[in-house]
């Protein structure tokens, strides 16, 4: 089709002509008007194949022709009955199109159609064969671990969702109206897996894991909107179905002592093993909403949201080991979860204005989860289809609730200034399975809008936070988990650790931002941030983070032919932490104080983007460019404070700490086009691109399946630089 | 490529040579606006509230914005198919009544008419009362209240009515640059190198936040931040036997929505991202650098190469999320 479609833009084109004469269009008593665009690409130079996984990311980029956008619009000559087809890029991997149809005011229907593409990599190599979806086999004896090296190549590890969405709302008076949607969202491919197979921190292999997941999502809304009052009525649907419950593996080290060593390849090592895959869930949502208006512009909303997740799929054993899967011990104590979640939230919300110049509000939003799901303990377990653990397991359950509360005010000192304060109080309350069973923020909010000038806006904030716990239990989690002993307490979660999600922190936050306009068609915003938060009291884990950033916003219309806009942004953001190795040798765990490390995790951005559209002759001729420019570094210094020496030989070069070396990745994009307008109707366009895309970074740089001196064994995907030089011809018609 | 080459040259050609053979184009010309005149007898609608003239009066001056009115939803609704007495008052709905502008012979700021200009005097609240009088339902039920409302911002500095501009009328044609307009620092995280899809169009800000007002902070749309990712990852909602606690309570304890230059958005790169609270003993704990050791717990995927099952468990052996 592609190659004949080469000629379509010049058959148009001939057949264009006459077709120019017709002023509309008539079907049947309804009018049709619309615009199609067809375009061609063709690459100067393409990515190799290898080299196309961030470049095709989320797209199809495959040259020829394509129907780039179509959209078409049936209406009644009076304009109460409409109907329209719209679509991009029909016939490719990222198409999208819709059909909606309506009476004005009464009714509408809707459907929409969309294929998302996500490509993980197109340059991995895997020696397992996929004898089944999900089942990967090694030939038997294992072979050396360097032949992963010249595994067969994966052409492509991707998936592609694809998105259907049906819905229709209809008015049963103006002030009434039922809304349904069903939406589903299907997924299918593979995505980059692993199992692993030896003991803790020991080898593992990278697979694929199958997708064939679909989302269904069913709504259904009735409201009622009164001058006065509004109450909304809402129920939701959301089933996930998985076609694969598991993914089974060879393990590369089984009976391979001469190449993975007497642990990883020694006698326990597994043949294969098995791992589950998420379990198919369904989750339904009732929802109610009232607002009433009352007198001094008050305002008073109330939200209640009821849901209930379920999951009740069978389990599977415990090991797929044939040497470990008879032991008593390892019977089930039942099939399933009999999943069981229901989160309730209620909200409420009250604004008056009982002064022309002063606003009041208030908010309280209580959010309960509470899993009632079985708790099940289960005499053993298995490690990676490897070994029985010695302790008894429970799988607790996570019950927490939030609350937030927030009463503010805002008042118009000047008619060019407002200004804003709001104290607020949130607290979680959480189950004895966390470490913090309660704790609470208290902040307060300070803002102040300032317009001195019809060109000038100024918008400031300044919100300092305090969160503080009672106390910290370090043990809650192995406390209800596992029949504790003295070994499994010492082994347990370091005492000085305050988790960040938990611990105390002060907070403080600043935001500014300034509009100026100083004439027509000039519009400057600058902006900034600033955010700091310190854990206090918490002697190891996150110490603190710093970010803030800082950018300009431009847009300038010189002339009404010119438009042009730009900006420019700078963020960074600095994490600390603080941790300890803890090694064990035997039953006794090793607190030295000099096995203390620190970390510095600094990311930063810069992004650039600018345009420029230029009517060259108006209506006629026109230009439009842009370029976009986005820059990453991220670093990772950690060090020591002490040097370890407390330990044997090994255990302190374990504790001493390496910086890694520094990541970064660069994104170019630059696109300028030339669009003709002829014979009132048709447009031409031709268009370039130039993208470019740079990382460097260490994690996958270089990395192949096999690793001199390692065990494990990766699909060796890396994200690889690009570049691509683009150019199109697109030829559109309006009628 | 030399052939591609010159089949463009050759089409491009082709299109330059057209205007030689079709219609001239001439550029329009703009009519001189027409002077005010006394209002035509019969051109008021019967029935309307007094101070009111009627749409069909707004058009002898105002006939340019008329027109591009007209093809908008909210046009046609009002100009030709008004279901009740609101929708009939047309233009006047949201500009006031406007008689005394019509007697006084029209003009900026004269007979009290709501502009909805950045300079018109009218209090932002008075004129976003005019929106909410009619759009106070669905997604804009908790626009009282809601971060937007509370700073002031108008309705019309994302929304352009006057004119059919595309999806949801947006000023600036697409979401993330009417968005991006103040909230510059998500507009630019949309260009790092980990990122949902929005930059290629298949997202947009509204897929997940409601910019009118919401029950949830951040203005997400549903009940919370996990059920709002859950809409399209239902496979990490579980529930499961093994829980991950940070995972239950949001997904924002490891991951940034808007992007990161880390692997599946993550805020830090691994293994210090669950170093961060995995001080237990052994292999977590140790600080690791670029010896052969300590490759496997940094290469690739990291700590997931092994926890794979990080999001939850449903193995009876899935403690570790290694099955």
């Amino acid at each position: 089709m592609r190659r004949l479609g080469t000629w379509i833009p010049l058959v148009g084109l001939i057949l264009g002509a006459p077709l120019d004469a017709m002023a509309e269009i008539q079907l049947g008593g309804y009018k049709l008007e619309g615009d199609i665009e067809v375009g061609s690409r063709y690459y100067i130079e393409e990515p190799s194949k290898s080299r196309k996984t961030k470049f095709e990311e989320y797209r199809d980029m495959t040259p020829g022709v394509v129907l780039d956008s179509l959209h078409l619009r049936f209406f009644s000559p009076d304009e109460s009955y409409s109907a329209e087809l719209y679509g991009s890029k029909w016939g490719y991997e990222d198409q999208n199109f819709g059909l909606t149809a309506e009476r004005l005011g009464l009714w509408q229907f809707y459907f929409e159609w969309d294929q998302t593409p996500k490509v993980y990599s197109t340059n991995s190599r895997m020696l397992s064969t996929e004898t089944d979806r999900g089942v990967f086999r090694l030939p038997t004896p294992r072979p050396p671990l360097f032949r992963h090296n010249s595994a067969p190549e994966i052409d492509e590890i991707s998936t592609r969702w694809d998105t259907a969405k049906l819905g229709f709302g209809y008015s049963i008076t103006p002030d009434m109206e039922v809304n349904a949607e069903y939406t589903r969202i299907h997924k299918d491919g593979d995505k980059p897996f692993s199992l692993a197979f030896g003991g803790p921190g020991g080898n593992f292999l990278e697979v694929l894991e199958p997708v064939d997941q679909t989302i269904h999502d069913f709504r259904l809304k009735f409201s009622l909107a009164r001058e006065n009052y509004q109450i909304q009525i809402g129920y939701g649907l959301s089933v996930f179905k998985n076609e694969f419950d598991r993914v089974i593996a060879d393990n590369p080290c089984f009976a391979n002592a001469a190449a993975c060593g007497g642990t990883d390849g020694g006698a326990a090592a597994p043949r294969f093993g098995q791992i589950s895959l998420p379990p198919d869930n369904v989750a339904h949502s009732f929802n109610i909403a009232a607002g009433v208006n009352l007198p001094m512009r008050t305002r008073l909303t109330a939200n209640i949201n009821y849901s209930l997740r379920l999951q009740n799929d069978d389990f599977l054993p415990h090991t797929v080991n044939p040497a470990l899967a008879a032991n008593p011990d390892l019977r089930l104590p039942q099939d399933s979860l009999n999943g069981n979640v229901q989160t309730v939230l209620v909200n409420l919300m009250a604004t008056t204005r009982p002064l022309p110049k002063l606003t009041l509000s208030a908010k309280y939003r209580y959010y309960d989860m509470f899993d009632v799901s079985d708790v099940i303990t289960f005499n053993k377990t298995v490690q990676n289809d490897r070994s029985i653990t010695s302790e008894a397991r429970r799988a607790g359950r996570w019950d927490y609730s939030k609350q937030n509360a927030e009463v503010g005010a805002r008042y118009q000192l000047l008619p060019s200034v407002t200004v804003g304060t709001a104290v607020g109080w949130e607290r979680w309350d959480r189950n004895f399975h966390r470490e913090v069973e309660d704790s609470d923020e208290f902040f307060a909010k300070a803002s102040v809008d300032v317009t001195p000038f019809d060109w000038l806006l100024v918008r400031g904030s300044y919100r300092p936070a305090f969160r503080r716990i009672a106390a910290y239990n370090s043990r809650a989690h192995s406390q209800h988990t596992v029949d504790e002993d003295a070994t499994a307490a010492a082994q347990g979660q370091s005492i000085l650790l305050r988790k960040f999600d938990e611990g105390e922190r002060n907070e403080q936050r600043f935001d500014l931002q300034v509009q100026v306009t100083p004439f027509d068609g000039l519009s400057l915003t600058p902006t900034g941030s600033y955010r700091y938060d310190d854990y206090i009291n918490s002697r190891l884990g996150l110490q603190e983070e710093t970010s803030y950033s800082l950018g300009m916003d431009v847009t300038w219309n010189p002339h009404e032919r010119v438009s042009f806009s730009a900006g420019y942004m700078h963020e960074h953001i600095d994490q600390k932490m603080r941790s300890r190795s803890r090694p064990v040798t035997g039953t006794t765990t090793f607190d030295f104080k000099d096995f203390e490390w620190v970390s510095s995790i600094i990311d930063s951005y810069d992004t650039f983007y600018a345009g420029l559209k230029v009517a060259i002759i108006p209506r006629v001729l026109e230009w439009s460019s842009g370029v976009n420019f986005a820059y990453s570094l991220g670093r990772l210094n950690t060090n020591n404070p002490v040097t370890p020496a407390s330990g044997t030989a090994a255990q302190d070069a374990s504790a001493t700490a390496q910086s890694f070396p520094a990541t970064e990745d660069r994104l170019i994009r630059l696109d300028a086009s030339l669009r003709y307008h002829f014979w009132k109707q048709w447009t031409a366009t031709l268009g370039y691109a130039f993208e470019s895309f740079r990382k460097n970074d260490w994690h996958t740089d270089g990395l192949r399946p096999f690793m001199p001196g390692i065990t494990s064994i990766w699909l060796g995907d890396d994200d690889r630089n690009y570049t691509a030089h683009i150019v199109g011809l697109r030829l559109g018609y309006r009628f | 490529m030399p052939g591609t080459l010159w089949k463009v040259v050759g089409l491009v050609s082709i299109l330059l040579l057209v205007p030689l053979v079709g219609p001239a184009q001439q550029p329009p010309s703009t009519p001189p606006p027409a002077a005010p005149a006394p209002v035509p007898p019969g051109i008021i609608p019967p029935g309307l509230p007094a101070g009111y003239v009627g749409a069909e009066t707004c058009k002898l001056c105002h006939d340019e914005q008329y027109r591009k009115f007209e093809t908008t939803k909210m046009g046609r609704l009002f100009l030709k198919h008004p279901r009740n007495m609101v929708e009939r008052l047309g233009c006047e709905n949201c500009h006031g009544p406007g008689q005394k502008h019509f007697e006084a012979g029209g003009g900026k700021g004269i007979g009290g008419m709501i502009t909805f200009a950045k300079n018109d005097p009218t209090p932002v609240a008075v004129r976003n009362d005019k929106c909410t009088s009619c759009h106070n339902r669905g997604p804009h039920m908790f626009w009282k209240g809601s971060p937007h409302e509370a700073r002031d911002v108008a309705c019309t500095s994302c929304h352009r009515l006057m004119e059919h501009t595309g999806h949801a009328q947006l000023a600036k044609g697409n979401e993330i640059e009417t968005c991006g307009t103040c909230h510059l620092e998500k507009r630019a995280a949309q260009m790092r190198s980990s990122h949902m899809p929005l930059r290629e169009g298949k997202m947009k800000c509204t897929s997940c936040h409601n910019p009118h007002g919401t029950v949830t902070p951040a203005l997400l749309k549903e009940p919370s931040l996990n059920d709002t990712c859950f809409t399209c990852h239902a496979e990490k909602r579980g529930p499961f036997l093994w829980v991950h606690a940070p995972v239950n309570e949001s997904c924002a304890n490891c991951h940034d929505p808007h992007g990161s230059n880390h692997q599946a958005m993550l805020k830090m790169p691994k293994p210090r991202l669950c170093q961060q609270c995995h001080i237990e003993s052994r292999h977590p704990t140790n600080p690791y650098g670029r010896n052969t050791g300590s490759l496997k717990f940094v290469l690739g995927r990291s700590c997931s190469s092994c926890h794979v099952n990080i999001h939850g468990s449903n193995h009876p052996s899935g403690f570790a999320f290694t099955r």
